[in-house]
């Protein structure tokens, strides 16, 4: 039977549409969470025997997650990686790629920030960080684009060579630790710490850092870049449209916007966290790179839902055959998503290893696992990017707190890896979550995680 | 009056949809009751109710005047119902004998050793098979393999293994639609057989020309209701599309003569590889006028899928070449294609012509969003994307709550509409249509057949291709039959008689004919 003749004919406004579709998106991940945490806390009861045990765990977890000293910060650290890797997992998806590889990208990425950041002492940090950002960004993208070229060229599934990949840069990385970028004058296998103009900063660091002109005018540069972008936006609203008209107003507008912001902040800032700043723990590692994370997830949404590559990789995800018929390459979409998936992952491991390490520097035994969650939290928020910011403070809130529970109520800290399994079970067979919550089934087809071609060349 | 099947008051919902509203159906003894209506009025899940797939919310249904229960298919079975599904449920690696008795294996004497896991009797279902293709004139051979048959004896098969199960009642779901008319006629007069012989007919349909053929009484459904029932002699073609549609319905598309240009399509020896390797456009050499419809009738999988592919560049075909306006496009890709001036309008909608999970909006655009206006750089322009869109929307009539809905929440005729109004916004010198209007309504038929003719007139050379000869016939300026991979014959639209193409649609060619 088709759907009814005459179900579709009312006009409902696009503001409640769009209210209805953000409880869609929200509806089926939350109440996941929700049945997850209840059967996590059954378990718990049968393990434990004591009601009590319950409680204490899950206010362990909290506190260790939140409440403890540093623990906020701990769990925005953890929380970055995330981020970025998941929105390189979530591009791969929209255009209907498997990237299960970030986590090797990540390794690539990290080892090729690291060097960046030995091989270049003395370059001021407005350079030297973000080249050895961009050598991250590189390296990832390189070594995703190869299983990439492999598929567009040879129909290579990707779920298989991005997962080759991971072994190849783990041991590649080994190698180059070992022998090529060893520290001769440090005790373990490692590589030498990265120059002070490469590290990425921790928020207790900022005053100090400012403190250098040329690192204000970066600061001012990114700042009055930022404020352009809002204004760009905020003149492109239809109230704004309608005030602003002419090209020339425009102009002036960013004029005065940009040099305005840049003024500020290249003078008041610095001065402004001599006088005051909050973050004054210098053993808080808090750092920079959430804020990257955050403007890259913005940027994602952009490329995505904005541009007419966005357009493309999802209508190649969407429908490949549709795309073909519509004259857009399948192949190049392919090798560009695949790139561009590397190129967050890498991203992700040139922030951890100039931000997080404690030497700043990458060590032979390096291994994350982040790359493994992002696959799984990509998943839950449906691959949009801001579904991606929550559900990675999630993960990264429950990896954080994990060791405080056990402390706390002495439930094994690995009782957490239960919890986030459970919460994708039920994300992944949403049946489950509409049985328990009684849900309707959709009627209305979503966008959903398009992995039909898996036999697509 | 006896009757083999009343059905009263029967009532079936759906989620947000009343598929059945208290609908009451008889079929008496020994008649052919055609059951005619648009996709969605609810003919299937009536028949399915009837044939215990679906158990209706409420009602009554009487066998022979005794009230029964239908649970299950196996139930209809049972009390006598039989039915021959639009797609057939036959194992094609087998032969008709085993297909028939498949389910009911009759069993020679049980073998000490097996058991019940005896040799099957093949020797008597043949027999039994021979019997009822002698009694009711199905001409079929029990020992062939059933996917080397054609259509029409695969059909045959489907009704022998309603009769093998002992049917009095045969429900025929658009027996019709993969069928010459040719063939169609043979099965009216199989229909006929049956019905003298005292068996019941219920024929699904939405081919008013069929109903007159062969029915003895005409029921009309729209919107889950029966309109009315009516006899053949009582009735018209136009009465009837009106009871279907709800409103008056224009037929017969009345166009001026088409003033044929330039050659705007030519095509010349082109061969084309389906997808198993075998030839499946084999030679064909045409051409396309400006301001004239080429329509290219013949019956469905004999090339013409793989002839529009290659045009449109989504195929590579392996020798011949085709020019479009003076363009070489044998090699190019779809997007050169595009942009040399084609608009296609592609046979299987939501596989091409649609990303579903996107919405109306998106779809309207999926062609030509790199352009200017609807692109300023990389960047999207919404605003500018959203009015062409209401535009379309507006124009075309397409029925969507807004342009953010998914298309894929909207009927199959408001689906094509998005297709049919994104391809023709564009600046159109040739429109390829391949079953434009397969499965839609008829109201959405007349405005994309109105919209065709409309390309046509403002100078496009349109190649029509279509397995429907009455859309074929009705549109087309010139007709070129297709049969396997080659085109029999072109021919002038309008002194084209139905039974000259039918018979090219069968592979019979004039010469072959006279001898």
């Amino acid at each position: 039977m088709s759907n009814a003749p005459v179900a579709a004919e009312r006009p409902t406004s696009s503001f409640r549409i769009s209210l209805l579709r953000l409880w869609d998106a929200f509806k089926m991940p939350a109440l996941a969470i929700l049945s997850a945490f209840i059967l996590g806390g059954i378990v718990i009861l049968i393990t434990s025997g004591k009601p009590l045990t319950v409680l204490q765990a899950y206010f362990g977890l909290v506190q260790g997650a939140f409440l403890n000293q540093r623990a906020f910060s701990e769990t925005l650290v953890k929380t970055t990686p995330y981020i970025l890797l998941s929105l390189g997992v979530g591009v791969g998806f929209k255009t209907g790629l498997f990237n299960i590889g970030v986590e090797g990208q990540f390794y690539i990425g990290a080892v090729s920030a690291a060097w960046v950041g030995v091989l270049f002492p003395g370059l001021p940090a407005i350079i030297h960080l973000p080249l050895a950002l961009l050598a991250g960004v590189i390296g990832g993208a390189i070594w995703a684009a190869i299983p990439g070229y492999l598929k567009a060229r040879t129909g290579a599934h990707e779920v298989i060579s991005t997962m080759m990949m991971n072994y190849i840069a783990f041991r590649l990385q080994e190698y180059i630790v070992t022998w090529l970028l060893k520290d001769p004058s440090a005790g373990l296998v490692q590589s030498p710490p990265v120059a002070k103009a490469a590290e990425v900063w921790t928020l207790y660091q900022i005053p100090v850092r400012l403190q250098d002109p040329l690192n204000a005018l970066g600061v001012a540069l990114v700042f009055a870049i930022i404020a352009l972008l809002i204004a760009r936006w905020a003149l492109g609203t239809p109230r704004l449209r309608e005030q602003v008209e002419t090209a020339g107003q425009r102009r002036i507008v960013y004029l005065v916007v940009g040099v305005l912001v840049f003024l500020i902040t290249f003078f008041g800032l610095p001065a402004f966290t001599r006088v005051w700043w909050p973050f004054t723990d210098p053993y808080d590692r808090m750092h920079i790179g959430l804020f990257i994370a955050l403007a890259v997830s913005v940027g994602v949404w952009w490329l995505l839902w904005k541009t007419t590559l966005g357009f493309e990789m999802r209508t190649v995800g969407a429908n490949p055959s549709a795309a073909r018929y519509a004259g857009v390459s399948i192949t190049r979409n392919i090798m560009v998503a695949m790139a561009l998936s590397g190129a967050l992952a890498g991203l992700a491991g040139a922030v951890e290893v100039l931000g997080v390490t404690t030497c700043r520097c990458v060590q032979v035994s390096f291994i994350s696992g982040y790359g493994w969650d992002s696959i799984g939290i990509s998943l839950l928020a449906k691959n949009n990017p801001f579904g991606i910011i929550a559900a990675s403070f999630l993960w990264g809130a429950m990896g954080n707190g994990a060791d405080f529970m056990e402390l706390n109520s002495g439930v094994s800290k690995y009782i957490i890896s239960l919890l986030q399994g459970l919460v994708l079970l039920f994300v992944a067979a949403p049946a489950i979550v509409r049985w328990i919550f009684r849900i309707r089934a959709e009627r209305r087809p979503e966008e959903e995680v398009p992995l039909t071609h898996w036999e697509v060349k | 009056m006896a009757f083999a099947l009343q059905a009263t008051g029967i009532t079936k919902h759906f989620p947000g949809v009343l598929a059945n509203d208290h609908v009451s159906f008889t079929l008496e003894k020994g008649e052919i009751h055609a059951l005619l209506g648009e996709n969605g009025a609810g003919k299937s899940t009536l028949m399915n109710i009837l044939y215990g797939l679906y158990q209706p919310d409420e009602g009554e249904i009487m066998i022979d005047s005794q009230p029964r229960r239908i649970d299950t298919p196996h139930d209809a079975i049972s009390l006598g119902i039989g039915m021959v599904h639009q797609h057939f449920m036959l194992v094609p690696p087998l032969t008709v004998t085993e297909n028939i008795m498949l389910g009911q294996e009759s069993i020679q004497a049980s073998s000490r050793v097996l058991g019940k896991l005896a040799v099957l009797n093949r020797r008597s279902v043949t027999e039994r098979i021979y019997e009822l293709s002698q009694q009711y004139g199905l001409e079929v051979d029990p020992e062939a393999v059933v996917q080397d048959l054609p259509v029409g004896a695969q059909q045959r098969v489907e009704i022998i293994k309603a009769l093998y199960r002992a049917a009095d009642i045969l429900i025929l779901d658009e027996p019709t639609a993969v069928l010459t008319p040719q063939e169609a006629d043979e099965l009216f007069i199989i229909m006929r057989n049956l019905v003298n012989q005292g068996k019941s007919i219920i024929f699904i349909t939405h081919k008013l020309r069929e109903v007159f053929a062969v029915a003895d009484r005409i029921s009309v459904m729209r919107a889950g209701q029966v309109v009315g029932t009516v006899k053949p002699s009582e009735a018209t073609q136009e009465m009837l599309a009106e009871m279907m549609v709800g409103r008056k319905v224009i037929l017969q598309i009345d166009k001026a003569d088409a003033h044929p240009g330039e050659v705007v399509l030519s095509i010349d020896g082109l061969q084309v590889m389906d997808d198993r390797r075998h030839m499946a456009v084999d030679g064909v050499s045409l051409a396309v006028r400006a301001g004239e419809i080429l329509g290219v009738a013949g019956v469905q999988g004999n090339g013409q899928t793989e002839l529009v592919e290659a045009l449109t560049g989504l195929r590579h075909p392996l020798e011949g070449r085709v020019t479009i306006l003076g363009h070489d496009t044998t090699r190019a890709t779809p997007r050169q294609i595009i942009e040399v001036g084609i608009a296609h309008v592609p046979e299987d909608r939501q596989k091409h012509g649609l990303v579903l999970s996107f919405s109306v909006r998106d779809n309207l655009v999926l062609c030509t969003y790199y352009q200017s206006p609807f692109a300023q750089g990389i960047e999207l322009n919404f605003p500018v994307i959203e009015n062409f869109a209401e535009e379309l929307v507006h124009t075309f009539d397409i029925r969507t709550p807004s342009l953010e809905t998914n298309v894929g929440s909207l009927s199959g005729g408001n689906q094509q509409k998005v297709i049919v109004a994104r391809e023709l916004a564009r600046q159109v010198k040739l429109l390829v249509a391949n079953q434009p209007t397969r499965g839609l309504d008829v109201g959405s038929i007349e405005f994309i057949h109105r919209r065709i003719v409309d390309a046509r007139d403002k100078g496009a050379a349109v190649l029509l291709v279509s397995a429907e000869l009455d859309e074929i016939m009705s549109l087309s300026d010139r007709i070129a039959v297709m049969y396997k991979g080659r085109i029999l014959d072109t021919l002038e639209g309008k002194s084209a008689a139905r039974e000259q193409l039918g018979l090219l649609m069968a592979g019979v060619t004039k010469e072959v004919a006279h001898v």
